[in-house]
């Protein structure tokens, strides 16, 4: 291998691991609801689109970075979720109906509205947040003047990859160590179980679907330094935290985050090898492998072995 | 009893021919537009500029000392209402000539609908060549051709950059994909080697993978096809690699509108882009019609507005020499048409396989300190082109 295949190959995996990172933490919204409620929430990429708006308008109107907006764009979104949750979906969830995934589709419906919302305040014209860093990178070659090969890591994309692991490391503090969290992860585990145990499951709901929007609201604010925005941006968003969902396992942080990474990495090797139209693609020819051979995602690979808990 | 009468019809004749002398009629001219949906930006555009002229023709007194009345149609830039607009503006309107429309495929349905009612049309803003290659009579376009388009890009890089290779970037749509076929053919003969040609999807977050492949092929120019948000993600994330090809030309749209720079910063520095107007044209009246417009709108306007702007002096033009306001007589009118307007020199020729086409040429804009300016063809420039560039390192 010469030395400019390896510079290629080397960069191309840093661009994976920095965007799966990312992934990550758009899937692990989605999982969590999975797992506790047993549905999945297709309106999550628009939840995501409606923390960027938050992110954008508190960079245009008052200079707050995009990063530190996060700060208020969490919680607002966590405010959303639980309205959406409680007055939405539960009463929808006890309705006995013929199809019984009418969940999904009032999800889809919610999605739908949040992007008609957004077109009508801010038209479907493309927004960003031009941020003075947006194309600061630390070079290889800067640090070791003598290297063979030159390497570059931008720096928002380093930053957001950074919080995003911040950010999932407090969630597993949060889901491991605190009542709320354990009480989470014993409705995951089982709904009844934990209903006897003396946990209020409904409550439960309701704070997960909180934490699940929460979760991707922070995404949203750690992508639109780096990338922009537009009212319709939500579906491929859902599509790319579906996946990771399906091929992390259902319900699972963990395999959220090793479903992220690994689809992050496929993309780039895809875009580099097969060329850049090819990644869509990769991306579900990953989805479907991961149905057929390993049904009940990565985790279900660790649990095997006996890694996972 | 039959002398009264004979008195009252002459007095009636003369009071109708009177009242016609004294106060000239209205030249009500209704154009077709896309206002709402996809194309609606280009299309408000396009409104705000036939306003415009339309304006200044009255303050000059009109055509003919007719006052020109204009009123829009929203097509949605949807083929078949256009279609119906036309059809009714020619049927029972009886309007003797059709000026307007943005998207091709309107511009097809609308050029149909005029060659076979026999009224003139005169396509303002839309690219596909075969409009004006189905040996229409009717159907004139001021504008260039798509075919034409990369033309000064290609001549820029033939005399100034003498490249050797070149990779070509293009989003997979028709647009994209007809804009990079058409350069690596033009890279063909001109002997330059194209090493990679490579589509991506729209929207795509990152480039990165694929902009370090093109790192390692090193080649001369990069040229790519974009819409706007692509196109700035693609100049950031090649400055983030510090991809160092020797020219960055975009092909089309995505680079020529000020939102590139806006949104690609200091990474849109000296990239190259094609066009078919700017505002620092020295034709008369080009640099008055965009001041006004920002003036009033708060930017300025692309060659969508200066086309729509420069239709009406072209209409005026043809109605003042024609003999008669029929189409037929519109039709002749403008097909002897030679006259300079602000969007440039306007001539329906027939050559190439085009029929009543007007060929203008493409301009070169370069991103120069944050601005577009124009930098080939020579003759035009209003800043000297920057070549060679620096490095992304020697740039900090």
């Amino acid at each position: 291998m010469t030395s400019v295949q390896l510079e290629v190959l080397l960069q191309t995996l840093i661009s994976g691991l920095l965007l799966g990172g990312l992934y990550a933490l758009i899937g692990i919204g989605m999982t969590l609801i999975m797992g506790v409620m047993k549905i999945i929430n297709l309106a999550h990429g628009e939840l995501m689109m409606v923390g960027m708006y938050i992110a954008y308008v508190l960079f245009s109107s008052f200079h707050i970075d995009p990063y530190l907006s996060i700060f208020i764009a969490a919680p607002a979104l966590f405010l959303l979720g639980v309205l959406l949750q409680k007055f939405l979906i539960n009463p929808v969830l006890k309705v006995e109906a013929i199809i019984p995934e009418n969940q999904v589709i009032l999800t889809v419906g919610i999605g739908m509205v949040l992007a008609n919302i957004a077109t009508i305040i801010f038209s479907s014209d493309y927004k960003t947040t031009p941020v003075d860093y947006a194309t600061k990178a630390w070079y290889l070659s800067d640090y070791w003047k003598a290297s063979p090969i030159e390497l570059s890591l931008s720096m928002p994309w380093s930053v957001s990859f950074c919080v995003a692991l911040m950010i999932t490391a407090a969630l597993w503090f949060f889901l491991t160590k605190t009542d709320i969290g354990k009480s989470i992860r014993a409705t995951a585990q089982d709904k009844d179980a934990a209903m006897l145990m003396g946990v209020n499951v409904e409550r439960m709901r309701v704070v997960t679907f909180g934490l699940g929007s929460g979760l991707v609201g922070a995404a949203g604010c750690l992508f639109i330094p780096i990338y922009y925005l537009y009212p319709d941006l939500g579906g491929q968003f859902t599509l790319i935290a579906f996946v990771i969902t399906i091929l992390g396992g259902l319900g699972s942080t963990v395999g959220a985050i090793v479903g992220g990474l690994i689809l992050g990495v496929f993309e780039s090797l895809t875009s580099t090898y097969a060329g850049m139209g090819w990644a869509p693609v990769g991306r579900f020819m990953i989805f479907v492998a991961a149905l057929i051979f390993v049904p009940g995602g990565i985790m279900s690979l660790f649990k095997k072995k006996g890694l996972g808990k | 009893m039959k002398r009264l009468a004979v008195i009252l019809l002459a007095v009636f004749v003369l009071s109708v021919c009177a009242s016609s002398f004294a106060a000239a009629a209205d030249f009500n001219l209704v154009i077709p537009l896309p206002l709402t949906g996809k194309q609606a930006k280009f299309g408000e555009m396009m409104k705000r500029s036939y306003e415009i002229a339309a304006e200044e023709i009255n303050a000059k007194g009109g055509i003919k000392k007719n006052k020109l009345v204009l009123s829009f149609e929203d097509s949605g830039a949807k083929p078949e209402t256009a279609r119906a607009i036309v059809e009714k503006l020619i049927d029972t309107k009886k309007q003797p000539i059709i000026v307007g429309e943005y998207t091709s495929a309107c511009a097809k349905a609308v050029a149909a609908v005029a060659e076979e009612r026999k009224t003139p049309y005169l396509v303002v803003a839309s690219a596909d060549d075969d409009i004006t290659q189905k040996n229409y009579k009717y159907v004139f376009r001021q504008n260039q051709v798509n075919a034409h388009y990369g033309d000064g890009v290609i001549d820029f890089i033939k005399n100034i950059v003498k490249p050797k290779t070149m990779a070509i970037l293009y989003e997979s749509s028709a647009f994209g994909t007809s804009g990079a076929e058409a350069m690596a053919k033009d890279a063909q003969n001109t002997g330059i080697k194209v090493l990679l040609k490579e589509k991506y999807e729209a929207g795509s977050v990152d480039f990165k993978p694929l902009l370090s492949k093109v790192k390692a092929a090193q080649p001369d120019v990069i040229y790519m096809v974009s819409y706007v948000m692509d196109a700035s993600l693609l100049m950031k994330q090649i400055k983030e690699l510090r991809i160092d090809a020797k020219l960055f030309a975009g092909g089309a749209a995505g680079f020529a509108i000020p939102e590139f720079i806006d949104n690609a910063k200091d990474a849109a520095e000296y990239v190259i882009t094609a066009t078919l107007w700017s505002p620092q044209l020295k034709y008369a009246g080009a640099k008055e019609y965009a001041e006004k417009y920002k003036k009033k709108y708060g930017d300025f306007p692309s060659y969508h507005g200066a086309s729509a702007y420069s239709a009406l002096y072209v209409t005026k033009d043809a109605l003042e020499r024609a003999k008669d306001w029929t189409p037929d007589g519109i039709r002749n009118a403008l097909k002897a048409t030679n006259t300079v307007t602000a969007f440039g020199p306007i001539k329906f020729e027939d050559k190439e396989g085009y029929q009543n086409q007007n060929f203008i040429d493409t301009l070169v804009l370069q991103v120069i300190k944050g601005e577009h300016e124009t930098i080939w063809p020579e003759k035009f420039a209003s800043k000297k082109y920057v070549y060679p560039m620096p490095s992304w390192r020697e740039r900090r």
